[in-house]
């Protein structure tokens, strides 16, 4: 049996798109705060690789889901900021409601009170 | 923490002797020797690693305890190189096109000036061999340069030294047609004087193949300019729309 609830590497590549564009959703973000975020969000359940993290960025960018600019930090270093586009909200609603559906059905079977959007 | 002295004396040692830019340089050019990550990504990558070695220092870890978690946790060089490649071939392609353009660019603008300095002074003997060499070593000095500064990790670094050019395309296309400009008008002045020395009444005539040649020499390099502007790296060419 599984000791701690950690996610399938499988599961956490299907989430990574709706869990990005959700956090760029309440605000531009680079990626090291994104994965503290993710981090701390899931209390250490989903573990991304740091790395791994902007070929995932670079395709949500390159579908044009999010955008990017490099802008200087409190730091004085110039870092990458993400943000989501207009295309983004769009995808992350059906992305929302397709999480949703197998949130609530699975719900249903396991006898959890259903969410609604 | 495996391998760690636990004597204070040894800490304190270990901490003074710890260069923390030289590992984030020796890392960087592990980097760089990976194909799959352009330039851009490899500057995200390394502020990603300053992050996580400033969070991990911030916890209490000294520099090479910092360092070391945050490159394992950034992740393998060639990992990262295969993943890069994975998520998008045509970009790696696209870069190293780059590249290429702007060091056939360099080679020619460099031959252009070369050719303005009047090494063939002496034709014959010892002397001629030797400025015939000298002038070939001159033409290939720009290719020379760039293999050294490949080996040796340091292209980045001199990408970065020409960073306001590489701002933008505009800024890109405007410091090359200027350059070649400046190039071409210097060599077309010194052909203009040697052909009105040399013009034996045919002036008109003289000056119309003049042009053309100029209008030629020039059409190389700016097909160039035009290649490397639509090919450049994405990095910093754009002011983003938020949604």
């Amino acid at each position: 049996m599984y000791k701690t609830a950690m996610l399938t590497k499988d599961l956490v590549a299907a989430s990574s798109k709706p869990l990005l564009l959700s956090i760029l959703a309440g605000g531009e973000s680079y990626g090291y705060e994104i994965i503290q975020k993710v981090r701390e969000l899931s209390g250490g359940q989903i573990e991304w690789s740091d790395g791994m993290l902007y070929p995932v960025l670079h395709r949500l960018e390159r579908d044009g889901l999010i955008d990017s600019e490099w802008k200087e930090a409190d730091t004085g270093r110039q870092r990458k900021y993400y943000f989501i586009s207009s295309d983004g909200r769009k995808v992350l609603k059906t992305e929302r409601q397709q999480w949703l559906a197998v949130h609530n059905t699975l719900g249903k079977l396991w006898k959890i009170k259903p969410v609604t959007i | 923490m495996a391998g760690r002295s636990q004597h204070p004396g040894q800490i304190m040692e270990n901490q003074t002797r710890y260069d923390l830019n030289a590992a984030i340089e020796s890392w960087r050019q592990e980097l760089a020797g990976q194909a799959g990550l352009t330039a851009e990504v490899r500057r995200e990558l390394e502020t990603h690693l300053r992050d996580a070695i400033a969070g991990f220092q911030q916890r209490g870890l000294n520099d090479e305890e910092s360092f070391w978690f945050a490159r394992r946790r950034v992740g393998q060089p060639q990992l990262l190189g295969e993943e890069f490649v994975k998520a998008d071939p045509s970009q790696v392609w696209r870069e190293r096109v780059f590249w290429m353009v702007l060091a056939c660019l360099i080679v020619s603008l460099w031959t252009n000036i070369v050719s303005c300095i009047p090494l063939h002074n002496w034709t014959s003997g010892f002397f001629g061999l030797l400025s015939a060499y000298a002038y070939v070593l001159l033409i290939y000095l720009p290719v020379i340069g760039l293999a050294i500064f490949l080996a040796k990790g340091q292209l980045n670094k001199r990408y970065y030294a020409l960073a306001a050019i590489f701002q933008s395309r505009w800024r890109l296309a405007t410091s090359a047609i200027v350059f070649i400009v400046v190039t071409h008008g210097s060599q077309a002045v010194m052909q203009y004087r040697y052909l009105i020395q040399t013009d034996h009444g045919r002036m008109a005539h003289t000056l119309d193949g003049f042009w053309v040649n100029v209008f030629s020499y020039m059409s190389w390099p700016l097909m160039l300019v035009v290649l490397a502007t639509w090919l450049m790296p994405r990095q910093n060419r754009k002011t983003p729309k938020r949604a």
